[in-house]
């Protein structure tokens, strides 16, 4: 009989992109992961108070969308995990006290924001020596912190829009002097965020500053630290989701189909199925042009940025990139990274001709390829410093 | 073990008997293979459901009576033995409640054969006098229409593009057999100027049969092909069975397509015979062939006629040819006749292009012949792709030819360069398998053992840039 490697993926979360992640996993990620008859795929669903569940019934849709899950919760046993010698899920068995358990040989990691995609998920998976598949603690951390990761772009030379950025008790405190601050130095419109979270959740666009005051409340409502950003002029916004370790390859540059002012939100990215925009297809693949209808030249500098951002991100694995064009002046700026792109953006990858389940397969054979590269490093040192004590 | 047992006596397993007669369209024998084939009755109803039409609801109630009569006796007896002391009683009632299952199995064709013989029968044949009567005394054209495959397209197109000029009546959907032409025939209006009836041949006698009741003018002989073996155990009986319509007409006004190579030996000097280079004298040039369609020019002396169908596949160009050719024969404009091929368009799962994902998939799952195969591979092999992917299970009903069809389907497969094949697992595989290795075949093979849950799930297969061929499928009772 031929073994078959056990992936367990991981959704869920306590994270404000929780219901994103279910969709992402069971759509995205298991389906294809399971009809390649390569993998025994386990579903590992992490709930909003932080339990673990691990059962074959959390790969039913239905079970979420019919609202059956919180029936489901109230009845099942989580799970838990043990660390000894790589990564064990156990749980109860309902047989005479019994533990089942089963040995994972790699992780899919299908969490959004918090807990997930921002490197505290990869760390404590780091420390079971398994491989798991997207980026790393670092790199997940640098992308997930809009502000850090603009840090890190600006000093390495890369284009990025004008931006300030505030810990949330700057605007309780005096935010009347905050606002006087951010309107000196940056001109309307703005962008507001939380700093920290994906799919474009808590994010505002002011006009004025009664907005702008509003804009700061409702990003650090969901966020500590909030960064504010200055609209690119002539805007043509892109995405470009990014696949590859060492040398990663690129998909299609994807353009949304809004304007500036109804950017996309929450509800226009996953709920109306991009209504606000050009787009008549629901979901997320509805509302953008594969590719982007850009010249030549503005389409390649875009890509190239792309690239280059994944590279000084540390990202690997897979990763989208989101920029802001202006048209006019003919140049790309780098916006943000998400880490693990929603659905993992297949719906681009499937336009740039790799089906959904080649490219989990091709997931699954960086994380090997990175988890090979990192078990050849050296993690201990000799040295004779205990004995001086 | 004890599941495919249980599924005997689950409540479920009457409805999937009467399931079983209904996908074999109430046909004994082929009810009776299936049942002796199955041993878990659980997952016979695997792609469909029974279709609750009025005889299956009525089979099913006479099923259920006699199954729960039968139970009540058996535990009637047990009843009896345990307490009234009656000899055997225990013994013989458990016998009566364990083989009600299997009784009832074969019973229930009982119904089946009585309802036939007694009142069908006897309806069909009187339908059958008066439908010979109708075309014996018809006026127009009729165009018999006979073939291993290809005779639904050929009906198709011969009804869209004749309608551009004459009043025109055909044998509906895929209904070829005496009883549908004998209805076809109730509901005709009599002023149609040309019919046209499929022969829908399933074993020796039958096209002569269907010529001698519907007095046909002309015949179109789309192919030969090992179809329906395991009655007409050679392709000779086949051809002849075939052919016999010719005979009829006595070789006036036969046309019969010369690209089916096992159709040349019966092939007379009086028959017509077009291909995708000549049809009725017209020279056809400039074929292209694409997913959008098929476009060619027909000249002949001085004339030029310029074609495009929307039908796929360069196989299709010698019945376009012959049809449009026909049509100019029988009176329609030049006009009209490219209008009519203009009309033609793909038939449902035959040849019939869709974009899935980005990808473009060829259905043609009602094929079921070998010429079918042959055509399918040519246009994977033609079109440009970044990706070939080629799916089918194989054929049914191929008889003893069974091992030699499929090692040439293999074959076909394996020259038409697709990077990656799909196979339904089943008793064909090896078969084809060793024909793709005879072959050379280099690309990735799969098996898949639920082709249902594969073909529902394509979309997570294949990408923007891919072709896929799809042919054939097996229904629930060949799977």
């Amino acid at each position: 009989m031929v073994y078959m490697e056990t992936v367990a993926v991981i959704f869920g979360g306590r994270s404000a992109e929780h219901d994103v992640s279910i969709v992402t996993a069971l759509a995205s990620i298991i389906k294809p992961l399971e009809l390649t008859k390569k993998y025994r795929v386990e579903a590992v669903y992490i709930a909003k108070d932080g339990a673990w569940y691990w059962d074959d019934k959390l790969k039913d849709i239905k079970l979420f969308t019919s609202g059956g899950i919180q029936d489901y919760l109230h009845r099942a046993q989580p799970a838990s995990v043990q660390f000894d010698g790589g990564m064990m899920l156990v749980k109860a068995s309902g047989i005479a006290g019994r533990k089942q358990t089963r040995k994972v040989d790699l992780v899919f990691p299908a969490m959004h924001g918090t807990y997930g995609e921002d490197g505290a998920l990869m760390g404590l998976l780091d420390m079971t020596g398994i491989p798991y598949v997207g980026c790393g603690v670092s790199a997940s951390a640098v992308c997930m912190n809009k502000v850090l990761a603009k840090k890190v772009a600006l000093g390495c030379g890369l284009p990025v829009s004008d931006y300030m950025s505030f810990h949330k008790s700057f605007i309780e405190r005096d935010a009347s002097t905050l606002l006087k601050t951010i309107l000196k130095r940056l001109t309307l419109p703005l962008f507001v965020k939380p700093a920290h979270l994906g799919s474009s959740i808590g994010i505002t666009r002011a006009t004025s500053e009664t907005e702008l005051r509003n804009a700061l409340e409702v990003a650090a409502h969901y966020d500590d630290e909030v960064i504010v950003e200055e609209e690119v002029p002539n805007l043509i916004e892109v995405t470009l989701p990014i696949m590859g370790n060492d040398q990663p390859k690129p998909a299609l540059l994807e353009q949304p189909m809004t304007k500036p002012e109804d950017f996309f939100d929450f509800d226009t990215k996953y709920l109306q199925g991009g209504k606000k925009g050009k787009g008549t297809a629901k979901g997320a693949q509805g509302y953008s042009q594969i590719p982007a209808d850009l010249p030549k030249d503005l389409y390649k500098q875009a890509e190239e940025l792309g690239l280059n951002v994944y590279r000084v991100m540390g990202c690997s694995g897979i990763a989208r990139v989101d920029m802001l064009i202006d048209s006019k002046a003919k140049k790309a700026y780098f916006n943000e990274v998400n880490p693990l792109p929603g659905g993992l953006y297949a719906h681009n990858w499937n336009k740039a001709g790799v089906s959904n389940v080649e490219l989990v397969e091709r997931l699954i054979s960086f994380a090997k390829e990175r988890h090979a590269q990192r078990q050849s490093l050296a993690t201990s040192f000799s040295t004779n410093y205990l004995q001086q004590f | 073990m004890i599941s495919k047992l249980t599924s005997l006596y689950r409540p479920s397993y009457a409805a999937a008997l009467i399931y079983m007669l209904q996908s074999t369209e109430y046909q004994i024998r082929p009810y009776l293979r299936w049942v002796w084939r199955t041993d878990d009755f659980s997952g016979v109803m695997h792609r469909r459901t029974l279709e609750r039409t009025r005889p299956a609801k009525l089979l099913l109630a006479a099923l259920s009576l006699g199954m729960l009569v039968q139970i009540a006796a058996g535990l009637l007896l047990v009843y009896l033995g345990i307490w009234h002391n009656l000899t055997g009683g225990i013994a013989f009632g458990l016998a009566v409640l364990i083989s009600y299952p299997f009784i009832w199995a074969y019973l229930i064709v009982l119904p089946l054969v009585l309802g036939r013989e007694l009142i069908a029968r006897p309806k069909e044949q009187m339908l059958l006098n008066e439908s010979d009567a109708i075309f014996a005394k018809h006026s127009g054209i009729k165009i018999a229409v006979a073939g291993s495959y290809g005779k639904t397209t050929m009906k198709e197109l011969l009804t869209t593009v004749l309608d551009e000029g004459l009043k025109v009546a055909a044998t509906p959907a895929n209904k070829n057999v005496s009883i549908s032409h004998a209805r076809f025939a109730a509901n005709l209006e009599g002023d149609e100027q040309v019919l046209v009836i499929e022969y829908g041949e399933g074993a020796p006698g039958d096209v002569a049969r269907f010529a001698r009741t519907t007095h046909p003018t002309h015949a179109v002989i789309t192919g030969l092909a090992p179809a329906h073996l395991d009655h007409y155990k050679t392709l000779q009986a086949a051809g002849e069975d075939i052919f016999a319509v010719a005979d009829y007409l006595k070789g006036k006004h036969v046309y019969v397509n010369g690209e089916a190579n096992a159709a040349k030996p019966f092939i007379k000097s009086s028959y017509n015979v077009f291909d995708r280079h000549n049809a009725l004298g017209w020279k056809v040039e400039r074929a292209h062939v694409s997913l959008s369609g098929i476009g060619f020019v027909m000249t002949k002396a001085s004339q030029e006629l310029e074609l495009h169908s929307n039908l796929i596949g360069r196989h299709q160009v010698g019945y376009l040819a012959f049809v449009a050719a026909l049509a100019l024969e029988l009176g329609l404009s030049s006009e009209q006749v490219q209008h009519g091929i203009a009309k033609t368009k793909p038939f449902e799962h035959r040849m019939q292009p869709y974009e899935l994902g980005g990808a473009w998939v060829v259905d043609d799952t009602y094929n079921g012949n070998l010429e079918g195969i042959r055509a399918g591979t040519e246009l994977l092999k033609e079109l440009k792709a970044k990706r070939k992917i080629y799916i089918t299970p194989g054929l049914v009903d191929q008889g003893e030819e069974t091992e030699r069809v499929h090692q040439e389907i293999g074959r076909l497969i394996a020259a038409a360069h697709p990077g990656i094949v799909v196979l339904m697992k089943n008793s064909t595989t090896d078969f084809i398998k060793n024909g793709l290795k005879a072959g050379d075949f280099k690309g990735e093979l799969r098996i898949e053992s639920d082709p249902l849950d594969f073909y529902t799930n394509l979309k997570h297969f294949v990408a923007a840039g891919d072709l896929v061929v799809m042919q054939n499928d097996w229904p629930d009772n060949y799977a």
